[in-house]
C-alpha cells in the first residue's frame, strides 16, 4: 500500500493548484466536488501525519528512557507503541470492511459441481470448512437448507452466519473452489478434480430498504410430497420451498421441527436473495460497483486446493498460498479473506 | 399441573402412577412430561453416549428405504434428524448436540473423560430408540412433544399428534380476523383440540376479548390439551371442556364468532392400510370418519348453522377435494340458506384441504 501513499500525494497536489485557480467557482457543482475531496484527502493525510508523529516521539522518548535508565518510562512508551500497533490494525481492518453491508449477518450457500458423489463430498468439506471459520470467529452457525447426497457429503447446504462483519469476511469466499485429490470413493484410487460453487448473501438489517414481497407473487410447496396428506401421514418432514414467481428465485428450508418455522425460514433467506438481486440491479445503474456484480452470481473459479500429487492451497485472484491443506480445511482461512480484501481495496481505489 | 410436577415425574416416564394426594387433580389422567421439559439429572460420559449414537445409526442404516416401500413411513435420512433431535431434546445443553450429530467433528473433540447431563437415563434413549425402529413407534411419542407453527406441545398415546397441513387453519383465522375486527372479539370453538394446538393458535391471534373453548371427547386429550394450554399461560383465554363435539357448548349456543376443526375424516375402511405410526400408535377415535369418512364433518355442518352468529366464520380440515366437494355442495344445496362464501383451501402439497365460510 506503499505506492497508494504516493498516488494519494500527486493527487493532493493536483488538487491544491485546481483549488487556487481564480475561476474555480465558475462551475459551483465542480468546484464543491474538487473541495470536498481535497477536504477528504487532506483529513486523511493530517491523520496519517499525526500517527507518524506520534510514533516517533514514542521512539524518541525510549531512546531517551534508556539513555536515563528510566526503566518505568520505558514501559511506558512500549506500551503505547503497542497501542499504536492495535489502532493501526483496526484501522486497516476498518479499510478493508466499508462496504454497505460488511456488517451484515449473511448466508453461506454451498452447492456441489457435477461429478457424483466425490464433488458431493468435496462440498461437504467446503461447508465444514465454513462452520469452522464462523465458530472460531465467534459468529453463531445455523443450518437453515441441507440436502444430504445419497451416498456421502451434500448436494447443496445453506447456514446462517450471525456475527459482525460476517457478510464483510465471507463475502470473499463467493466463486467456484476446485479441490484435487486421489478419492476415496474411487476403488482404482485414481486421482479426481471436482468442484464446489460458493455464494454468499448479506442479511440486511432494519435499516436498509428491503424489498417488497407479495404475498400473491408466492408458491409455497410442500417438499417431498405425496400420497393423501394429512391425517394419513406422521412425519417429521416438513420442508417448504417458496417459489417468487415473477423472479423464479427460489428458497427451501427444512432444518426446522415445523412447517410454519421453516417456512419463516425460508421467507427469510428469500428475501435477502431479492434484497441481493435488487441490489445487483441498482449497482448496474449506477455502473459504479461492475466489480462487485460479478462477485454476487457464482462467480469464476478462485481457489485450488491440491492435496494430491503436492499440498497446496492457491488462490487464483491474489495468488495467496498455503502448504498445508489440512488448515484450511479445518478454517483457517484468514489469510485468504484478508489479503482479497486487501486487493480489492487497492482496485476500489484505482477507480476515479 | 403446573411445571414444577416435572420435577416427581423424573423418575417415571408414566405420571398417572403419581399419586393425587400431593396436589389437587383437575382431571383423571396426569399428564407425561415431554423430555426436553424434564430435569437434567443423568450424568453419562460422552464416549458411552457416543456409544448410543452409534448403535442408534447402525439401527437406522438397517431401515433403508424399507419402511418408505412397505408403507411410505420415513427413511434413513429422516430417521438420522430425527435422532438427532431426540440428542438435542434430551441434552441439558442443546448446542452441545452438533459434537455428535456432525460427522466431521471428529471424536477427539470430545473429551472422552467428560461427563454430560441428559434429562432421561441412558437406558431409556437406548430402549426408545427401539420402540422407534422396531415398532415404528411416533417421534412425537417418542419425545413427548411435537413443533407446531411456533409452538412446542405436549402429546402422548391417546392424542393425535398435529399435522404440518393443520398449522394452516390459524392462517386461514388470522385472514378471516383481519378483515373483520368482530371476529377477533368474540367467542371461538375448535372442536376435537386434542393437543390444543389449533385451539392455541387462533388464541393468539384474538384480541384482548376474544375466547375459546376447545372440547374433546377423549380424557387422554382433555388432560393434554389442558397441560399445553397452562404452559402457554392461556388459561384465561382458552377453557377446555370435555364432551362430544357440540354437546359442552349448550350453554354458548347461537354465540360463536367462529368454529374451527380437524375432525377423523379417514374413511374406516383406509384404517387398515395406514403407516404404521399412524394405524398402530395413534387414536383410531381421532382418525376414523365412518365409512366415507364424512360422519362428523357433515355433523359439525349441521351443528355449525345452529352454534354460529350471523357472520360467523368456520374452517374445517378434510381428507382432500372430494370430501371438500361434497361439503361445499351439501352446505349449498341440502343446508342452503345457512352458509355463505364458502371456500375450498389447498395445503402446501396442492391438496384441497379445508372448506371456511361465514354463517349467514
Amino acid at each position: 500500500m506503499q505506492w497508494k501513499w504516493k498516488k494519494l500525494l500527486v493527487r493532493l497536489d493536483l488538487l491544491s493548484v485546481q483549488l487556487n485557480k481564480p475561476d474555480l467557482w465558475d462551475d459551483p457543482v465542480h468546484a464543491g466536488n474538487i473541495s470536498r475531496e481535497h477536504g477528504s484527502l487532506m483529513a486523511k493525510m493530517k491523520k496519517v501525519k499525526a500517527l507518524e508523529q506520534e510514533l516517533l516521539e514514542n521512539i524518541d522518548m525510549i531512546k531517551l528512557a534508556r539513555e536515563e535508565d528510566d526503566i518505568e518510562l520505558e514501559s511506558e512508551m512500549l506500551k503505547a507503541l503497542l497501542q499504536m500497533r492495535r489502532n493501526s490494525n483496526e484501522k486497516e481492518q476498518e479499510a478493508l470492511l466499508s462496504g454497505d453491508h460488511d456488517s451484515c449477518p449473511c448466508y453461506i450457500e454451498v452447492q456441489a459441481g457435477a461429478g457424483g458423489t466425490e464433488s458431493m463430498d468435496w462440498a461437504k468439506m467446503i461447508m465444514q470448512m465454513y462452520k469452522s471459520w464462523a465458530q472460531r470467529h465467534g459468529y453463531r452457525v445455523t443450518v437453515v437448507d441441507e440436502m444430504p447426497g445419497e451416498i456421502a457429503g451434500i448436494k447443496r447446504a445453506t447456514i446462517k452466519v450471525d456475527g459482525e462483519y460476517a457478510f464483510g469476511y465471507a463475502k470473499a469466499e463467493v466463486g467456484v473452489h476446485r479441490l484435487v485429490r486421489i478419492s476415496p470413493f474411487d476403488s482404482g484410487k485414481r486421482r479426481h478434480t471436482s468442484f464446489a460453487a460458493v455464494a454468499v448473501t448479506p442479511i440486511l438489517g432494519d435499516g436498509f430498504t428491503h424489498v417488497q414481497i407479495n404475498e400473491s407473487d408466492l408458491r409455497i410447496e410442500r417438499f417431498r410430497a405425496g400420497g393423501a396428506g394429512g391425517q394419513h401421514v406422521n412425519t417429521t418432514e416438513s420442508a417448504v420451498r417458496i417459489v417468487h414467481i415473477p423472479t423464479g428465485i427460489t428458497a427451501t428450508c427444512q432444518n426446522e421441527r415445523s412447517q410454519h418455522m421453516n417456512k419463516d425460514s425460508a421467507m427469510a433467506v428469500l428475501q435477502s436473495r431479492l434484497d441481493q438481486c435488487e441490489m445487483a440491479r441498482q449497482a448496474q445503474i449506477n455502473a459504479q460497483h461492475t466489480q462487485s456484480l460479478t462477485d454476487i452470481g457464482w462467480g469464476n473459479q478462485i481457489r485450488s486446493y491440491v492435496l494430491h500429487p503436492y499440498r497446496m492451497v492457491k488462490d487464483l485472484r491474489t495468488n495467496y498460498e498455503v502448504t498445508n491443506p489440512d488448515s484450511v480445511l479445518e478454517g483457517e482461512i484468514d489469510g485468504f479473506i484478508l489479503s482479497y480484501l486487501s486487493t480489492l481495496l487497492d482496485k476500489g481505489e484505482d477507480c476515479p | 399441573m403446573k411445571l414444577g410436577l416435572s420435577r416427581a415425574c423424573l423418575y417415571s416416564s408414566c405420571c398417572a402412577s403419581i399419586s393425587s394426594s400431593s396436589m389437587p387433580s383437575l382431571t383423571a389422567i396426569k399428564p407425561k412430561i415431554p423430555i426436553f421439559l424434564r430435569q437434567p439429572t443423568y450424568s453419562v460420559t460422552s464416549s458411552d453416549l457416543q456409544k448410543w449414537h452409534g448403535w442408534a445409526k447402525n439401527l437406522v442404516s438397517s431401515v433403508g428405504s424399507s419402511f418408505v416401500e412397505s408403507d411410505n413411513g420415513p427413511d434413513s435420512t429422516l430417521l438420522c434428524r430425527e435422532l438427532n433431535w431426540l440428542l438435542e431434546d434430551s441434552l441439558e445443553n442443546r448446542s452441545s448436540s452438533s459434537c455428535f450429530s456432525f460427522p466431521a467433528c471428529k471424536y477427539d473433540t470430545v473429551d472422552e473423560i467428560e461427563n454430560v447431563m441428559l434429562r432421561i437415563s441412558l437406558d431409556d434413549l437406548y430402549q426408545l430408540w427401539k420402540q422407534r425402529i422396531e415398532d415404528r413407534r411416533p417421534f412425537q411419542y417418542i419425545v413427548g412433544c411435537e413443533h407446531w407453527r411456533d409452538l412446542v406441545l405436549s402429546v402422548q398415546e391417546g392424542v393425535l399428534i398435529p399435522r404440518p397441513e393443520t398449522e394452516l387453519i390459524v392462517d386461514l383465522v388470522s385472514d378471516a380476523v383481519s378483515n373483520n375486527e368482530e371476529l377477533g372479539q368474540g367467542l371461538w370453538a375448535d372442536l376435537g383440540t386434542g393437543s390444543g394446538a389449533v385451539a392455541i393458535g387462533i388464541s393468539k391471534i384474538l384480541r384482548i376479548y376474544g375466547r375459546v373453548i376447545a372440547t374433546d371427547l377423549s380424557p387422554d386429550a382433555v388432560s393434554v390439551a389442558m397441560f399445553n394450554v397452562q404452559r402457554y399461560g392461556l388459561q384465561h383465554v382458552i377453557e377446555v371442556r370435555r364432551g362430544s363435539w357440540f354437546e359442552p357448548l349448550k350453554d354458548v349456543e347461537g354465540q360463536l364468532v367462529g368454529i374451527v376443526s380437524n375432525p377423523p375424516y379417514i374413511p374406516s375402511d383406509n384404517i387398515s392400510g395406514l403407516q404404521a405410526e399412524v394405524g398402530r400408535h395413534e387414536p383410531r377415535l381421532a382418525l376414523d370418519g365412518g365409512a366415507s369418512g364424512m360422519d362428523y364433518l357433515l355433523h359439525l355442518c349441521n351443528g355449525a348453522a345452529a352454534m354460529l352468529k350471523p357472520g360467523g366464520f368456520f374452517a374445517f380440515e378434510t381428507n382432500g377435494e372430494k370430501q371438500c366437494k361434497f361439503l361445499v355442495d351439501y352446505m349449498q344445496n341440502q343446508i342452503a340458506g345457512s352458509f355463505c362464501n364458502l371456500n375450498i383451501v389447498s395445503d402446501f402439497a396442492g391438496i384441497q384441504r379445508f372448506v371456511t365460510g361465514f354463517r349467514q
